[in-house]
């Protein structure tokens, strides 16, 4: 597998006494009550650009430009100044964690495997506990922090994947392939919902599968938080753009479950690099009706989620899915046995899909929740249009090992994870071994009050009067990583990093 | 340019309990797997999501 990946989650926050709650200021103290190592508000905003669209032109105005727009001047009335209202802090594992407006949001840094991945992201849930238990302390107001997509008023927040591809994958075909895999994966990705809503408003009861698929609109489009496409085209790499493109995927939702994100990226990663291996278009699946066919797969409690390709032919997610399966064989068959595993998961969870939805209800969390939920809602004779529901729903997704639901059904045993346990949980933070991000995260422990700013792919540090940049936009082979890692070990100052083909004096 | 703008054609889901046809069926309720997990759940504020409000996001 040569595709790395990450993954971007914003958090709902609130407390337990919520009355007249700000966010915005509820996220700022949260962000900035880390005590994880790190460097704080050194990110380099200058190296963003959300405008640049996939499909070769630069778009004037995103729609959320003046949503964004009055936030910042709703924001300027704070004693705070931009930096601070962000409060970056880029840590010791490579990882970012900041205040997205109104989200506490932390981004993984970048990983080769899935067990990475499954670390990181629990090593960021951590973090998230750390920081409730400690504002919560201080205040007597216990923080609560939700690890989901939705307030159940139409208001949805992402939890964004990220991966990195070779920029010779034309955006065509990497955008039509993989549109049936985004729209149909929600029967295994999905986190569950009690309830639908529309923008803005709850719509009514019921159950479905995916907190997110209520909010889509567009086939594709630059855009994130209004209309949002199925297919995201932003185009900025964090890489060499001659090189790389980043496929930056918005339609999953916040997982709880290690072994639902094992499922979510690791197929995701599979497709793709089949795509990279040249998977033709003819074998690759298509829906008639994309957009329609995602709330309907969503809300169908028959469980059956029928739908029509584009050929006319009726066939269902599982079904789409498997053809999927089926090209990975067939153009990216893997070699790694931790692959070739989760290729034999993938295909066990949609047999058990098929046979039985409520036997995934180890590994999936929206069968997890809609068991537990169902369970509790049976035995205190809970209607079914009780907004109870929705607060057990927010339970499920709460990050708190003693109270969140999902927490307690991992204690009791009720959740299969995808690796030992002991490899993925409560371990101290540290990069990935074989990413970019351990130069990153290394700089940061060696230097870090020389570390002037850091972003993805570049880190500045000063030494005297010297500024020396870590150019980190083409480090990507295990090899370049290592001859990175190998400098920084031997550097006794940041001016020694100059050894590197990759740094220079700016 | 952009795609042409598409809406999705509003389902309601049915009301909860529903189902039926030739598919899978939803998975029989058993009853609850620990007391513990229980009592988290007894806890939890009815009330809890309706005074949950968050601006949109990504």
């Amino acid at each position: 597998m040569q595709i790395q990946f990450g993954l971007e989650t914003e958090i709902g926050i609130s407390r337990a006494e919520s009355r007249d709650l700000d966010v915005v200021a509820e996220s700022i103290a949260l962000v900035r009550s880390a005590t994880a190592p790190g460097v704080r508000q050194r990110w380099d905003y200058r190296q963003e650009d959300p405008h640049q669209d996939a499909r070769g032109f630069r778009v004037r105005e995103l729609r959320q430009d003046t949503d964004e727009a009055n936030y910042f001047a709703q924001d300027a009335s704070r004693p705070l100044s931009f930096s601070e209202i962000k409060s970056d802090l880029v840590l010791r594992n490579g990882a970012r964690f900041y205040n997205d407006h109104a989200h506490p949001e932390y981004c993984t840094p970048e990983c080769a495997t899935l067990e990475e991945l499954a670390r990181q992201d629990a090593a960021g849930d951590a973090l998230l506990i750390d920081c409730a238990r400690a504002v919560g302390a201080e205040s007597g107001n216990p923080v609560l922090l939700y690890k989901n997509n939705t307030d159940f008023r139409g208001h949805s927040y992402g939890c964004h994947e990220n991966y990195l591809l070779p920029r010779q994958l034309p955006w065509d075909r990497l955008a039509d392939g993989m549109q049936a895999f985004l729209v149909t994966r929600q029967v295994f990705a999905g986190a569950g919902k009690y309830g639908w809503e529309e923008e803005d408003r709850f719509g009514g009861p019921g159950f479905q599968l995916a907190q997110r698929s209520d909010f889509f609109s567009e086939l594709q489009s630059v855009d994130t938080m209004q209309r949002r496409p199925l297919v995201n085209t932003r185009d900025e790499p964090h890489a060499d753009p001659a090189k790389y493109r980043r496929f930056h995927v918005i339609i999953g939702d916040a997982n709880l479950s290690p072994f639902a994100t094992y499922l979510k990226v690791g197929t995701a990663a599979l497709v793709l690099q089949a795509l990279v291996n040249g998977a033709p278009r003819e074998r690759l699946p298509r829906l008639a009706d994309p957009l329609a066919a995602l709330p309907a797969i969503s809300r169908d409690r028959d469980w059956k989620w029928r739908v029509r390709s584009a050929g006319g032919r009726e066939t269902t997610a599982v079904e789409i899915q498997r053809a999927y399966l089926q090209v990975v064989r067939d153009f990216a068959p893997p070699a790694d046995p931790a692959w070739a595993r989760l290729l034999a998961d993938w295909e066990q969870v949609l047999a058990d899909l098929e046979r039985d939805p409520g036997a995934t209800a180890d590994r999936l969390d929206w069968a997890a929740k809609h068991r537990l939920i169902e369970q509790f809602r049976a035995a205190e004779g809970i209607d079914a249009a009780d907004p109870w529901l929705r607060s057990l729903d927010l339970a499920y997704h709460l990050l708190d090992p003693a109270a969140g639901l999902f927490y307690g059904l991992l204690e009791s045993g009720a959740i299969r994870l995808p690796f030992p346990r002991e490899r993925i949980l409560g371990l101290p933070l540290a990069p990935p071994p074989d990413t970019r991000a351990a130069l990153r995260g290394g700089c940061i422990d060696r230097f870090g009050p020389q570390v002037e700013s850091a972003q993805w792919d570049a880190v500045i540090l000063r030494d005297g009067r010297q500024r020396i940049e870590v150019d980190l936009r083409d480090v990507f082979t295990p090899a370049r990583v290592a001859q990175g890692l190998g400098a920084l070990a031997a550097a006794r100052r940041p001016a020694d990093l100059l050894a590197l083909p990759f740094a220079k004096i700016l | 340019m952009p795609d042409p703008i598409q809406k999705p054609r509003p389902v309601a889901p049915p009301a909860p309990g529903g189902g039926g046809g030739d598919g899978p069926r939803e998975p029989q309720v058993d009853k609850p797997n620990t007391d513990d997990l229980l009592k988290r759940m007894r806890k939890v504020d009815p009330d809890q999501a309706k005074r949950y409000r968050q601006r949109t996001g990504q």
